[in-house]
């Protein structure tokens, strides 16, 4: 079939490629799958990380907040109260939500580093209060006996059950990702990165957007809480100080902010190279770091961008 | 074209606009007009408050004396975004094209206050989302032929040479369907063979209805409009056609100190 | 909340609030000189401090060779930092988010280092005056609180008289305020801003060594002390370093005033609170005139 040949062969590709992720946790070890898994949720959180400052330049190191806000309700209402699954990940939703609306709309009105330092000054105050406020949060006991999901009488008890639910979010939200870039307020967004005063005078509402996505980036975070809390079935204070919200930027920042399926790039690098390192001790977090200033000086759109460049190069040299 | 001015509304009006820098007053109680559908030009040296005054009228910097009326409405106070709501769009002395956008999607986004799709319809694709991109679409196809750029429709826009970067930021200004559009120093950075472009496009946008006020030092350019304001030392000191400014005494002594 | 408990908190406040000062010192001297916000100035506190404790237990070095070498060390961390990190990334085009991933990354990378070779114990540095305490009014203060007040102030008055009256310090100034200008001048514009950092390297790690026989150094002291101090310079008005004593010391009396009316749990709350509080609403500080917009 010479005549679609050009349109066959991106389409093998894809039906190669979803065929190995579909297979992946039929030949890897559990603790692989398990890795997979928490890349997955990483790359949710991740996601709001990396849209915040790719698309409105802000540095937000606030996301391990709505990530345990996420988390927390689901051990509240599903662990403690009993109520369904989706009320749990619901109202961790409409809570981090409206927080971030609550507290975006003033610190929003900052740039640059005023805001970036707000960012994380709000994850101090939430790792502390996590950790005070030990009637909600179990403080350091945590807080345990959180159910699986259920849909339709298949329970995600395992690893590679629940790799084929989280996965299937991610690549929706990215999709979804994909829709925000190319519409009217993805082009908003971009001209406010761009020139904010030419924005502006186009009739631009940044503050109102930089608000608006914000609480989107809070709603991917307590997504991701919401599911990890399903998937680990316990829950304490641990997991949501601020080296989580580190890792979220850091991720978004590899994997590039400029590519919409970076995040996943990202997220595949910080689950897996730990393991690769584990034999050298407590290394790993030096590597992100050194890993972190490497991305910023020489590969500032992160792989995802380096890959996206390298493969325009590549189509502008075949035509 | 003969207008009277008792007749003709005044779209924009300044009143007894004054600020002052440090210890240095920029402008000094400036009063002038600028009536609806006409081509205005505010010229004057270097230094002589012109950008100030531009800042103010657009909205980018709070006068401490005077009004801004637009459309009767006193605006002094308004933001950027509600006077682009209310139609007063301006550029900038350095075109602010968004870099990293195509020049098609830089004209779409010109479209961008007339449509009303929110951003969850716009990640769900709503229907509503899908007609304002299909409009933005067309404007900006629109406005790519009436600017003849279509040859450089999908480059980014901060690839493109400066001088058409500058037709790229006067044609999303187009695209906004401003009430009334400010120019500021459309010429600066333009070869003369521009600048004659610049002219035609300027006087065919006129000529279709849209107010002008054009700011800048360039003489050869502003000799397009219907009526000059000078502005010398914060004030204004002399206003008319060009021929009558330029015979004009006080102007005279200011640029020539004759 | 009887007076005694009042004029202690009063006290340790004001101590904290030094050393709250010292780093806004050296992130608002940083940043008068080159622009950047330096996020990892905490962190040179720790590499003064872990480099005297290093120092001192493991080399058993005497006192003042070891907290003279390790502020020494601090400024030398500075001078890299610049050298080695900010300048390729000037020359790449720096914004304003790419300065601040680096400075983080470098906090992240040297809190991981110091995990990693020392370890998550608190390690503690001796006190000048050792475990000697002054009774103020029924009060107590260790004698090392008051050497730290008094080298902070000394440092403050150094400082000012360094940028005011010394050709490299005016120099370094003039090379801050017009580079091009500066340039023409015969100053040497990217050394002045190499020293610039170093400066914020010494001060950084004297604060470390300072404040050590406080709090003990522990491997991630270091990004709640730049969060503190950031704090502090804004309060002082980011345009004007010696404010940061002022409002470093602002800081650490509301802080200890908060503990002692609510919870010492909520120490860092109240502090982060305050931080974004007043980024929010006097950007420009108690001190500072008006220069930047909301950051």
């Amino acid at each position: 079939m010479p005549s679609t040949a050009a349109g066959t062969k991106p389409t093998l590709l894809w039906v190669a490629a979803l065929l190995l992720w579909a297979a992946l946790p039929f030949v890897a070890t559990r603790h692989m799958v398990d890795l997979l898994v928490f890349a997955g949720l990483y790359s949710i959180a991740g996601l709001g990380v990396a849209f915040l400052l790719g698309q409105c330049g802000i540095v937000n190191l606030a996301q391990s907040v709505f990530y345990g806000i996420g988390a927390y309700s689901v051990a509240w209402f599903c662990a403690r109260k009993g109520l369904p699954v989706p009320v749990g990940i619901a109202s961790g939703i409409v809570l981090s939500v409206a927080m971030a609306a609550v507290v975006g709309w003033p610190i929003l009105r900052l740039s640059g580093y005023f805001l970036a330092l707000a960012t994380l000054a709000l994850g101090i105050i939430a790792q502390v209060l996590f950790l005070e406020w030990d009637w909600i949060t179990g403080g350091t006991l945590g807080i345990g006996g959180i159910p699986f999901i259920e849909i339709l009488g298949f329970t995600f008890d395992t690893p590679a059950r629940f790799y084929f639910l989280v996965w299937p979010v991610a690549l929706l939200l990215l999709v979804l990702h994909h829709n925000l870039l190319h519409s009217r307020a993805g082009l908003a967004l971009r001209a406010m990165r761009d020139e904010p005063d030419a924005a502006a005078v186009l009739g631009i509402d940044i503050h109102k957007l930089k608000v608006q996505m914000f609480m989107l980036s809070a709603m991917l975070g307590s997504l991701a809480g919401s599911l990890f809390a399903h998937y680990v079935t316990f829950v304490s204070v641990d997991s949501f100080a601020i080296d989580r919200a580190i890792s979220f930027l850091l991720l978004a920042v590899l994997g590039g902010v400029y590519t919409v399926w970076g995040p996943v790039l990202g997220a595949l690098f910080i689950t897996i190279l730990p393991q690769w390192l584990s034999r050298l001790g407590d290394i790993h977090a030096f590597v992100f770091a050194a890993a972190l200033i490497a991305a910023v000086i020489l590969l500032p759109e992160g792989f995802g961008g380096a890959v996206t460049n390298w493969w325009q190069r590549r189509r502008t040299r075949r035509a | 074209m003969d207008k009277t001015p008792q007749t003709t509304p005044a779209l924009l009006r300044i009143s007894g606009i004054s600020h002052k820098f440090g210890g240095l007053q920029v402008l000094d109680g400036v009063d002038f007009e600028v009536a609806d559908g006409s081509l205005t030009g505010l010229i004057g040296p270097n230094g002589a408050g012109k950008s100030t005054l531009f800042n103010i009228v657009s909205g980018f910097l709070l006068p401490q004396h005077g009004r801004v009326l637009f459309d009767e409405r006193d605006v002094t106070r308004d933001s950027v975004r509600a006077r682009s709501h209310a139609g007063l769009v301006r550029t900038f002395q350095t075109p602010k094209v968004f870099a990293g956008l195509t020049v098609r999607e830089n004209l779409m986004t010109g479209y961008y206050r007339h449509l009303r799709s929110g951003t969850a319809g716009n990640i769900l694709r709503s229907p509503r989302s899908r007609q304002d991109m299909a409009a933005m679409h067309a404007r900006a196809l629109e406005a790519g032929e009436r600017f003849s750029l279509q040859g450089v429709m999908d480059r980014p826009a901060g690839q493109v040479p400066a001088g058409m970067q500058r037709l790229v930021e006067l044609a999303r200004a187009w695209v906004s369907e401003p009430r009334l559009l400010l120019l500021d120093e459309p010429s600066s950075g333009l070869n003369s063979a521009e600048i004659a472009q610049m002219r035609e496009a300027l006087t065919q946008l006129n000529d279709a209805g849209m107010t002008i006020l054009l700011v800048s030092h360039d003489m050869d350019l502003v000799d397009i409009a219907d009526e000059v304001h000078v502005l010398c030392f914060g004030s204004i000191i002399a206003s008319g056609t060009m021929a009558q400014v330029k015979i004009d005494h006080a102007v005279r002594q200011a640029y020539l100190g004759v | 909340m009887s007076p005694d408990l009042l004029f202690q908190s009063v006290l340790t406040g004001l101590t904290n609030g030094f050393v709250y000062g010292l780093i806004g010192l050296g992130i608002a001297s940083i940043f008068r000189g080159t622009r950047i916000i330096n996020a990892m100035q905490g962190d040179f506190a720790l590499i003064g401090g872990i480099t005297a404790v290093l120092l001192l237990e493991r080399q058993g070095w005497p006192m003042l060779p070891a907290f003279v070498a390790a502020v020494l060390i601090g400024g030398a961390a500075g001078w890299l930092l610049e050298v080695l990190l900010v300048r390729p990334l000037r020359r790449r085009g720096g914004t304003e988010d790419s300065y601040l991933l680096l400075t983080l990354g470098c906090a992240f990378a040297v809190s991981a280092l110091v995990l990693y070779f020392v370890g998550r114990d608190s390690h503690a540095l001796p006190g000048i005056g050792g475990e000697g305490i002054v009774v103020i009014a029924d009060a107590a203060m260790r004698i090392h609180a008051l050497w730290l007040i008094a080298i902070s102030l000394a440092v403050m008055l150094t400082l000012r008289l360094f940028y005011s009256r010394t050709s490299l310090g005016l120099s370094m100034m003039a090379a801050a305020l017009d580079p091009q200008g500066a340039l023409t001048t015969g100053i040497n514009v990217p050394l002045m801003r190499t020293l610039t950092f170093a400066l914020g390297g010494l001060v950084g790690g004297l604060a470390g060594i300072l404040v050590g026989p406080l709090i003990t150094v522990y491997f991630d002291m270091g990004l709640l002390l730049t969060l503190k101090g950031f704090a502090a310079a804004i309060l002082g008005g980011l345009a004007n370093p010696m404010g940061a004593i002022v409002g470093g010391v602002t800081l650490g009396l509301l802080e200890s005033i908060a503990i002692v009316t609510i919870s010492s749990g909520y120490k860092d709350v109240i502090a982060m609170v305050i931080l974004i509080i007043i980024m929010i609403v006097m950007p420009n500080g108690l001190l500072g005139r008006r220069t930047r917009k909301g950051g």
